[in-house]
């Protein structure tokens, strides 16, 4: 990983941002860098995390590439698994034919998979023939198994917070038992849906809220094996690299790692300069990155609104993206999410294969 | 396939068949006539409707300058377009002004073709998107019909688009 502490860069921000007059905005803590040296720091001014400024930082947001961006397109030798939502989305309902859906899986390209952490746990106590079944059945079709994607929301108002901690419990049991690598979970909302920005969710009460429930998951579920993965969500309080850092920070557990979703920490600070928010990304985060999601995005309306598009076709580098991944430690899974129907899914896994073979990084498997 | 899009548009200017010409004028599109156009910039997922289509009511206002070596096309919707009609590959800006764009341009038979190739997005990083069209004229010089090809790793679609001449075409 790069050497780059959060600390270091709230520091260096801290005291070019002050010289440059900057406030606590993203950006701040860049233009901050190239400043640094200059007058000294004002006594009460801070820094927030963002990309290195480019010009006009005294008067203009920070939210066009600078012209000479250079982009290291090396590859590495780690292959990347692909995993999709591709309906049926896999699950443990009674009757499931487990061979077939492998079979099916493996021939459209996709070698490896997750389910839903709300169905799995529905089914209650599992047949260990079953576990076996399934177990069998993706080993002999070459698909990874790799995760239970969790409902809920951990810091939801109470009495519901508790019951959603204890649902996360519940998944890292399953998880181990189906020999899963990871569940994934979010920092959570001050409203009950995570997905509704409260507007008390960047205060200290509810990081403590975030921290705290995951401390209780951490010690409620010590000695497994089963990563935490936290995926930021613009809405929640983690939505951004650098909150991702001072989480596992403060939970102080090796187990919360990241389920890395650039796309959902993207706004308008960043929407025009994927390229620098993926690398910074990676540079600060990719020793914890347990798995990624593969989506894109357009910013298309008036408003800082930014829609879904098709993987490969908006505003997301994903040539950096996969040259990145392909540099991991271990072969990575990408589970490409977020669009409709079947056909869209196999029409996202050409362009991501096909973005793949451009620089040269292996994507496991092929598409029928 | 350059022959199976002229017979298509043909079949649209039916019965007055397409021949070379020159495209120089003002031109209305005619969305009875033509094909349901997607967005060029957006491909959105999940629902999202762009407005960047064009439909069947879609009053969309060309202007086209035409001589023997350039094709200059003037769109409300997009910069800019001064095709060199000589078949030469020109590396220029994208309309992102990010990353680039290959373009040729060449008259081959009836039908200025204009091939590009770019980034989808037009920044860094995203699939290769290739568009072809080709400009054909009718007969009478009063429509003209423009074949557009996209094609990606994910697909490749195919749309006809009609125009029709805003004043009448000079005496021949």
């Amino acid at each position: 990983m790069t050497d780059i502490s959060r600390r270091q860069l709230f520091a260096q921000g801290a005291a070019a941002g002050v010289a440059a007059g900057a406030m606590a905005l993203p950006g701040g803590a860049a233009l901050a860098q190239e400043a640094a040296g200059g007058a000294a720091p004002a006594p009460g001014s801070s820094a927030g995390p963002g990309l290195s400024g480019v010009w006009g930082e005294d008067f203009l947001y920070q939210w066009s590439a600078p012209d000479d961006l250079v982009r290291d397109l090396t590859p590495g030798a780690s292959s990347i698994r692909l995993s999709g939502q591709t309906t049926p989305r896999f699950s443990n309902a009674e009757g499931t034919d487990y061979a077939t859906y492998f079979q099916n899986l493996k021939a459209g390209g996709w070698s490896a998979v997750e389910s839903a952490s709300n169905t799995w746990l529905s089914r209650g106590k599992m047949p260990e023939s079953e576990i076996r079944e399934i177990k069998d059945a993706a080993a002999a079709n070459d698909v990874v198994f790799y995760g239970l994607h969790c409902a809920g929301n951990i810091i939801a108002p109470d009495p519901d917070a508790d019951r959603w901690q204890r649902h996360i419990i519940d998944s890292i049991a399953a998880a181990e038992e189906m020999g899963c690598e990871l569940i994934l979970t979010h920092a959570g909302s001050m409203y009950a849906n995570r997905n509704w920005a409260h507007p008390r969710n960047w205060t200290r009460e509810a990081w403590d809220r975030s921290v705290n429930a995951l401390k209780r998951i951490c010690r409620d579920t010590a000695g497994s094996n089963v990563k935490i993965a936290i995926e930021a969500v613009n809405t929640e309080s983690v939505n951004n690299p650098w909150a991702h850092v001072r989480l596992r920070e403060d939970v102080g557990d090796p187990r919360i790692t990241v389920g890395l979703d650039i796309t959902n920490m993207v706004f308008p600070s960043v929407a025009f300069r994927m390229s620098e928010f993926i690398n910074t990304t990676f540079d600060l985060l990719e020793d914890q990155i347990a798995y990624v999601h593969g989506k894109d995005f357009v910013w298309n309306e008036m408003l800082p609104g930014m829609n879904w598009a098709m993987q490969g076709t908006g505003n997301m580098d994903y040539e950096m993206f996969l040259v990145r991944l392909s540099r991991l430690k271990t072969n990575p899974y990408m589970l490409i999410e977020f669009l409709n129907e079947p056909e869209e899914y196999a029409l996202a896994q050409r362009n991501v294969r096909a973005i793949a073979q451009g620089v040269g990084v292996n994507i496991y498997g092929n598409q029928g | 396939m350059l022959r199976h899009l002229i017979i298509a548009a043909g079949l649209l200017l039916a019965p007055v068949a397409a021949f070379a010409q020159d495209l120089t004028g003002t031109w209305v599109r005619d969305g009875a006539r033509s094909d349901v156009v997607p967005d060029s910039m957006y491909w959105t997922v999940r629902g999202v409707v762009t407005g960047g289509t064009r439909g069947p009511t879609s009053n969309h206002v060309i202007e086209i300058s035409q001589d023997a070596g350039t094709m200059r096309i003037t769109d409300p919707a997009r910069p800019l377009r001064v095709y060199t009609l000589d078949g030469q590959a020109r590396t220029v800006p994208a309309d992102t002004g990010v990353s680039e764009a290959v373009i040729k341009a060449v008259v081959q038979g009836d039908a200025v073709v204009v091939e590009r190739s770019q980034t989808y997005s037009g920044l860094p990083g995203s699939a290769t998107l290739q568009t072809t069209e080709y400009w054909t004229l009718a007969a009478d010089g009063n429509s003209l019909v423009l074949t557009t090809i996209r094609q990606t790793p994910a697909r490749r679609i195919t749309y006809n688009e009609v125009y029709n001449r805003q004043a009448p075409a000079p005496a021949r």
